[in-house]
């Protein structure tokens, strides 16, 4: 069994957003809940958590960006950018938190006191721009870390792999010209889905050139198409690119059950391909991997699809 | 839009009497199809393109002889001699769909952009009109693009709008195709929301008819 540590605080619940927003605090108490009753609790190692120093922040964000998202809470704006945006005065605080906790699990994974992680956070990050907040997402808790990685721990090779069912744009843009960290996501085809970036051909610019990569697919489709473009496109990347650390946008809402998208995939589809994803951690980045959730909505299924993802984590589920 | 606002300043050009072979050399450099000529004070006075010099170029199924004995004709072939004199151009006040509709009449992929003393001012391509149409569209904000089709008649595009709105979501971009299907119309708006099931469902309820594209998909997708 690995040691896996577990990110989750109950501040990450106060960042509400509002009557019939699908982002919403109920998605992390179905989740916790979950994996307290399947007895996984015990066997995982809690992280600390505490508010990101701002200058981590401004590893990625703009100094700018950061002072409206302040501001917008402090001044109980209601919303950031657009209405897909709705934000509290809490929302600040919570989303630094998140952040906090996130950087604070790099430093266990670094120091070899847990081998990977669950990060349970919200808001989730993986749309958000250096300058903006799109698509429920204000910091980008995975570019940030990915940062970390690289400014504190010395890590030459970061690979993100998103499997959230939406492009993650902001992540995408943030490394688009960087060698060192190569991001690859499976999501529904751009011309479908929200946000209407992530194409096929979009591959990195400058040094980054050929450390994008993006696999889409059709609305419609599941396990199948899944299975065929992770095993076409992600295995032979990494194969070469050879991660030392790797980090996951863990979204859920290609599920089949999640109506935020087309995509069909399944309860077992999803645990596929995060065995898939530890197995080339475990080959490449001696198990350093670290899950840090996005999306996914469907407050029905989460439970089984996280209690799986965090037994996969565990080692205790093999296909 | 005025062409100004769109088009390429930074034009390279050349002059009439320049060697094709030397105007050739530019083109492939730069990755460019079309090089304005122009005399003293940047007087317009043709355009030369890819084509015209690979027209006059020497065939590839030529002998080595007959190859070589072409290239010293060809090094004295000048840019005067195969350029179009006296193209077509545009104005910078005229607009980009003057531009668009100008390409499809002439089937040309671009046009000296002039000012009235015949001075060259520019270059209006496809290039230009793809980049103003991809910001038109608002493709580079984070969005999706939902099609509905309705019947061609007043206050369709305010049920649209109103019934969106009603979600407290923001448009980036909104087109209308006029031939759908006889007494339709398609309308496009590119939503600024991750939720897009959402919208779906409540432009379903109040009964619009969603364009599905998946049908076009599916129907193509070889039976079992």
């Amino acid at each position: 069994m690995k040691r896996t540590g577990l990110l989750y605080d109950e501040r990450f619940l106060l960042h509400k957003t509002g009557e019939g927003h699908p982002e919403m605090p109920e998605r992390l108490t179905v989740i916790m809940r979950a994996i307290e009753e399947a007895g996984l609790f015990s066997k995982l190692v809690p992280v600390p958590v505490t508010a990101a120093k701002i200058k981590w922040i401004e590893k990625v964000h703009a100094p700018k960006y950061i002072h409206r998202f302040e501001e917008a809470c402090m001044l109980d704006l209601g919303e950031l950018g657009d209405p897909d945006n709705q934000i509290c005065p809490q929302s600040y605080d919570t989303a630094l938190l998140a952040v906090g906790g996130i950087l604070n699990t790099v430093d266990m994974l670094m120091e070899g006191k847990i081998d990977n992680a669950f990060c349970a956070v919200r808001p989730p990050g993986h749309h958000a721009e250096m300058m903006d907040a799109y698509g429920f997402c204000f910091f980008n808790n995975v570019a940030i870390a990915a940062r970390y990685l690289q400014l504190v721990w010395n890590v030459g090779r970061v690979g993100i792999v998103d499997f959230d069912v939406h492009h993650g744009n902001g992540t995408q843009h943030i490394f688009e010209q960087d060698a060192d960290v190569f991001y690859y996501s499976i999501h529904e085809h751009p011309s479908f889905a929200y946000p209407g970036t992530g194409r096929e051909f979009e591959k990195g610019s400058g040094p980054g050139f050929g450390m994008t990569l993006n696999s889409t697919v059709l609305p419609g489709q599941g396990d199948e198409e899944y299975m065929h473009k992770i095993t076409r496109d992600l295995l032979p990347a990494f194969d070469q690119f050879k991660p030392e650390v790797i980090l996951v946008s863990a979204g859920f809402d290609a599920h089949a059950a999640d109506d935020m998208s087309d995509i069909n995939l399944s309860t077992e589809g999803f645990s596929w391909m995060m065995e898939t994803i530890c197995r080339m951690a475990d080959k490449y980045a001696g198990g350093r991997l670290i899950s840090i959730l996005e999306g996914g909505y469907a407050l029905d299924v989460l439970p089984e699809l996280l209690k799986n993802h965090v037994e996969i984590l565990l080692g205790l589920k093999e296909l | 839009m005025f062409i100004d606002q769109s088009m390429t300043r930074d034009v390279i050009t050349v002059g009439p009497e320049m060697s094709i072979i030397a105007a050739r050399e530019i083109m492939v450099k730069n990755g460019i199809r079309h090089l304005p000529v122009v005399a003293e004070d940047d007087i317009l006075v043709g355009i030369v393109t890819d084509r015209d010099i690979r027209t006059a170029m020497p065939s590839t199924v030529l002998s080595e002889a007959e190859n070589a004995a072409a290239a010293e004709r060809l090094a004295g072939i000048k840019v005067k001699d195969v350029m179009t004199a006296r193209p077509v151009t545009v104005s910078p006040t005229q607009t980009l769909e003057d531009a668009l509709l100008m390409m499809e009449m002439y089937k040309v992929g671009a046009f000296p952009v002039v000012d009235q003393q015949g001075r060259l001012r520019g270059i209006i391509s496809v290039r230009d009109l793809m980049r103003a149409f991809v910001n038109v569209l608002g493709l580079r904000t984070p969005g999706v693009l939902v099609g509905i089709v309705v019947e061609d008649k007043l206050g369709q595009m305010k049920k649209i709008v109103d019934a969106i709105s009603e979600l407290g979501v923001s448009f980036g971009s909104i087109l209308v195709a006029r031939v759908w299907e006889e007494g339709k119309r398609a309308v496009f708006p590119y939503l600024l929301t991750t939720n897009i099931a959402r919208v779906r469902k409540h432009l379903r309820d109040k009964g619009f008819t969603l364009l599905d594209p998946m049908e076009w998909y599916l129907d193509q997708v070889p039976k079992k």
